[in-house]
């Protein structure tokens, strides 16, 4: 069908003549974005290329020579071995307990409207907003009376305070979403409550439950603080081992340890990003 | 035996007032691609100033995409829309002079009934005292002042329904767009509204598009009905123009209840032939005795419809339906079947239109 | 419970351990205890500096992230595209990296051998030291705090339906209008628990104080921990731990609220 064409407008995009207004528009995005690329990855980067570098004179952007002594340094000190050992001895284990202890928790929370489900959310909530500081100087003193200081016991009691909010808001949140309805086709089709829990809501939740393993795995890892007042000297991880790093060695040491403690996060995040991204993990923060 | 050959030009009765291009809506040349398919195909629509017009079409054929782009929301590939001679199509949704009832009525549900319905006019700049009269008199007229001060999530769909009609009047619009205004509405509220709306929109005059897939919907609301398959028009028209004259066969098949048999119509006969039989089920005459006309038929199945029957017969040329008022009829029942009407298709478009002599 | 017991003066039970070994305990001289630690607390200097560096840096910094996350989220929503998802995956980055590397990380980049004074000196300009002061704080506060309020935000506003924000324009509400009236007010609730979260994760900070914050005054978190192990004060530093927790427990309410909020508008709907 062939009609006049006389009143058409080009193509929307094509022809659309750029306004002086759109373009410094452009640029201030584009400056906002260079600010930010500065912002976030200039620290990062300024400390990888420390990891390589020999001297370097300020102020030059690059250092002088490179090597790979400092490696050799990390690779071959005993403390800093037994510290990567300890940090993955103690992460895994608390993701398990954590897990054990908060899973069914939060399913609870999903599923049954109990006489003070809130108020357990919400004192679940204050325990995260009562500073980690202080908490662990309590825990200390408590520590000291129970004889806890200095112990894998006290530590992982620390680690597994530290996961609890992610392990029991974000999977809540999850089971939550399972539909009521498909679980209860599943009873109809004639499973039992534990086989609609395994085939059913478990799956279906699975990437929440996911998403809280990571963080609480990444909070167990970069837990510093109550470590190290807890189990330093005796139990050094790779966070607690960085402070006396930061203080006894070359910077470029540091920065080594600092890669190689950034591998696991980078490496968890990686596998877990599209989840996070998906909305889990913003879910998890609000109380239903 | 009458034959209109071609039957293309537009009834001449359903033109208001204006009927020149100047008032109300006039769209030219429309053309769309999404997603690399084309969706409105060069698509050119006139409504007259005051006039309703429905969008009515199947699932997917591009009404919403084509309301859409009148209102702003959307910007066409290629085409011209004027609102009362004005070009629009360069213009955003909010230098528009349309206003729009959304689907699911999009209120602000952080808002009273009446900021909602206000916020248009305080964007205007009006004084508050102004913005309250106002926002009253339409309340009035949608007849919800008592729920003035309720959040939208507090009133019932039907009111949601209004709060929106109301929220698009108060900007009195050149233009009133709606999309399915009614398909969240159970069957009684949504004849009840449809009426208030059509009352409405009549007192106020204001030149309105709905879309709309109901067919009962947009025979009953509209001035004219545009029936869209495929991102086009197939026929614009009046409601009765449309039942009764459907220029395509997808016109015919999809207003209405058609029995669709190959071949021709000769004295009450279908002998076969290439073309294509469209017949209404109300065009099938049962008698009870023989009647000049009428083929003996056997009844195989009865649905019963409420008010009507609708009977399934088994004719010597054809198989057949029927509506029925009147006594029941009975699967197995002999009976006489006349077809009093049909329409004649050829390559998809109506050639003829037969009615039996009598 | 026990540490608020134990600060104000009770000794007995389990805090009776720490309160043998630890100097300068005040003792509960009534049955309800003392304020005794907490009058030493709030007359000494070295804590109301470090309380009100504490209450700016978290406000400053809270400011930052929420304006920052707001910005990107609001550009995805509105604006999409390439530039859109780079900024906020950007933003995301510091979520991959341990607190104690950035702290490190941002401490060298800001330091008196750092980037910027480096880059800053091949133009023959001198860029302040930024080091160990509070700006430094300010910096790796927002800079590790803002993935959460972005993920969270752009959720919020995300969760925006399309149609809401249409209308607005249909009823000619230009970018900025449509932002302040609708897209915001629709998306207060994440928006509020972001912001909660982001300042209770600030004012209780210790590692990025820690590390690149000045010896004094510094954060409440930094000088709880000297308290405690340096001076070995732990009535003192529970004091402090207390007076974080009412602040926290401040900005904690207005989270408590929103979802209370966000709970009963669902329960109308
Ligand atoms: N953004 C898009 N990208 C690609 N295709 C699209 C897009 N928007 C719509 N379409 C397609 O355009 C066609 C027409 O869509 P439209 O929403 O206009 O249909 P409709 O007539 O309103 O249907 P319904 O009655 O179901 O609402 C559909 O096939 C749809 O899949
Ligand atoms: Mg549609």
């Amino acid at each position: 069908m062939v009609t006049t064409t006389s009143r058409t407008r080009p193509a929307a995009g094509a022809g659309r003549p750029l306004s002086p207004g759109s373009i410094v528009q452009s640029a201030l995005v584009a400056l906002f974005v260079v600010f930010m690329v500065v912002f976030i990855l200039g620290p990062l980067l300024w400390l990888g290329v420390r990891a390589f570098a020999g001297t370097w004179t300020f102020p030059n952007l690059l250092p002088d020579d490179w090597t790979l002594r400092w490696w050799q340094v990390v690779i071959s000190d005993h403390a800093l071995g037994v510290a990567v050992q300890n940090s993955l001895f103690f992460a895994p284990l608390t993701v398990l307990v954590s897990a054990i202890i908060c899973l069914p928790a939060a399913y609870a929370f999903a599923r049954f409207d109990f006489p003070g489900r809130r108020f357990f959310l919400i004192s679940l909530f204050a325990t995260n907003a009562f500073p980690k500081m202080g908490l662990f100087v309590t825990l200390a003193a408590l520590f000291y009376a129970l004889n806890l200081m200095n112990s894998v016991l006290g530590i992982l009691v620390v680690h597994v305070l530290g996961t609890v909010v992610f392990m029991t808001w974000i999977p809540a949140a999850a089971f939550s979403a399972v539909p009521r309805n498909l679980e209860e086709a599943a009873r109809d089709a004639g499973a039992s409550k534990l086989r609609v829990f395994a085939s059913v809501t478990l799956p279906m939740a699975l990437p929440g439950i996911i998403v809280a393993a990571v963080m609480s795995f990444l909070a167990s890892f970069d837990e510093a603080q109550g470590t190290y007042l807890v189990g330093a000297p005796d139990f050094m991880t790779m966070p607690t081992q960085m402070y006396s790093l930061v203080l006894n060695y070359p910077t470029q040491v540091a920065a080594v340890f600092s890669i190689l403690l950034a591998i696991p996060s980078v490496a968890l995040m990686l596998a877990a990003h599209k989840h996070i991204l998906g909305g889990q993990l913003a879910e998890g923060f609000q109380i239903k | 035996m009458t034959i209109h050959e071609p039957l293309t030009e537009q009834p001449a009765s359903t033109t208001g007032p204006g009927a020149e291009a100047g008032g109300g809506l006039n769209i030219r040349g429309l053309h769309k691609i999404l997603g690399g398919r084309t969706i409105i195909d060069n698509l050119d629509l006139a409504v007259n100033e005051g006039e309703l017009v429905s969008l009515l079409g199947p699932s997917g054929c591009g009404k919403t995409t084509t309301l859409r782009m009148i209102a702003g929301f959307l910007e066409p590939d290629s085409g011209s829309i004027e609102v009362e001679g004005q070009e629009v199509s360069h213009l955003g949704a909010e230098n528009r002079p349309s206003a729009m009832v959304f689907q699911n009525y999009a209120l602000w549900p952080h808002m009273t009934v009446a900021r909602n319905i206000g916020f248009p006019l305080k964007l205007r700049k009006m004084s508050k005292v102004e913005i309250k009269d106002r926002v009253e008199a339409v309340l009035e007229l949608v007849s919800l002042l008592h729920h003035k001060d309720s959040k939208p999530a507090r009133i019932s769909g039907g009111e949601q329904q209004r709060v929106a009609l109301a929220r698009a009047l108060v900007q009195e619009p050149k233009l009133l767009l709606l999309d399915e205004p009614l398909s969240n509405l159970d069957a009684k509220l949504r004849v009840k509204v449809r009426e208030d709306i059509r009352k409405i929109q009549q007192e106020l005059g204001i030149t309105t598009v709905i879309v709309t897939h109901d067919q009962e919907e947009a025979m009953s609301m509209s001035d004219r009905i545009a029936v869209m398959n495929a991102g086009r028009i197939e026929q614009y028209s009046t409601p009765a123009a449309l039942y009764a004259r459907p220029e395509t066969e997808f016109v015919a098949t999809f207003i209405g209840s058609m029995n669709r048999v190959e071949g021709s119509l000769n004295n009450g006969l279908i002998t076969a032939g290439p073309d294509i039989l469209g017949i209404r089920p109300e065009d099938v005459i049962l008698h009870d005795v023989p009647f000049d006309g009428a083929i003996p038929a056997t009844v195989e199945r009865v649905v019963p419809r409420g008010h009507f029957q609708e009977v399934y017969l088994h004719r010597p040329d054809a198989r057949l339906r029927s509506f029925v008022t009147g006594e029941f009829m009975e699967p197995g029942q002999q009976t006489f079947a006349e077809i009093r009407k049909a329409m004649t298709f050829r390559d998809g478009r109506l050639v003829a239109e037969a009615g039996a002599a009598r | 419970m026990l540490a608020f017991g134990f600060s104000i003066g009770l000794t007995g039970g389990l805090n009776h351990t720490i309160a043998t070994i630890a100097q300068n305990v005040h003792e509960a001289d009534a049955w309800w205890g003392t304020l005794a630690a907490y009058q030493e607390m709030f007359t000494n200097k070295r804590f109301l500096g470090d309380l009100v560096v504490t209450v700016i840096v978290t406000l400053v910094s809270t400011l930052t992230v929420l304006f920052l996350a707001l910005g990107i989220g609001l550009y995805l929503k509105l604006k999409g595209g390439r530039m859109a998802r780079l900024l906020s995956g950007l933003a995301i980055v510091p979520l991959f990296i341990p607190v104690v590397i950035a702290s490190w990380a941002i401490l060298t980049f800001y330091s008196g051998t750092g980037f910027l004074r480096s880059a800053f000196a091949l133009f023959g300009l001198d860029f302040p030291v930024w080091a160990f002061t509070m700006v430094t704080v300010i910096i790796g506060s927002v800079w590790t705090s803002l993935p959460f309020a972005v993920l969270m935000i752009s959720s919020g506003l995300q969760s925006v339906p399309k149609a809401m924000i249409e209308a607005a324009r249909d009823a000619g509400a230009g970018s900025l209008r449509t932002i302040v009236s609708v897209i915001v007010p629709m998306a207060a609730v994440p928006i509020i628990i972001a912001t909660t979260f982001t300042a209770i994760g600030i004012v209780g900070s210790f590692t990025v104080p820690y590390f690149t914050g000045p010896n004094s005054p510094n954060m409440l978190g930094v000088d709880m921990s000297n308290y405690f192990s340096s001076f070995n004060q732990p009535q003192q530093s529970a004091v402090m731990a207390f007076t974080v927790f009412l602040i926290a427990s401040g900005i904690a309410a207005l989270y408590v609220w929103a979802n209370f909020r966000s709970a009963k508008e669902q329960g109308k709907a």
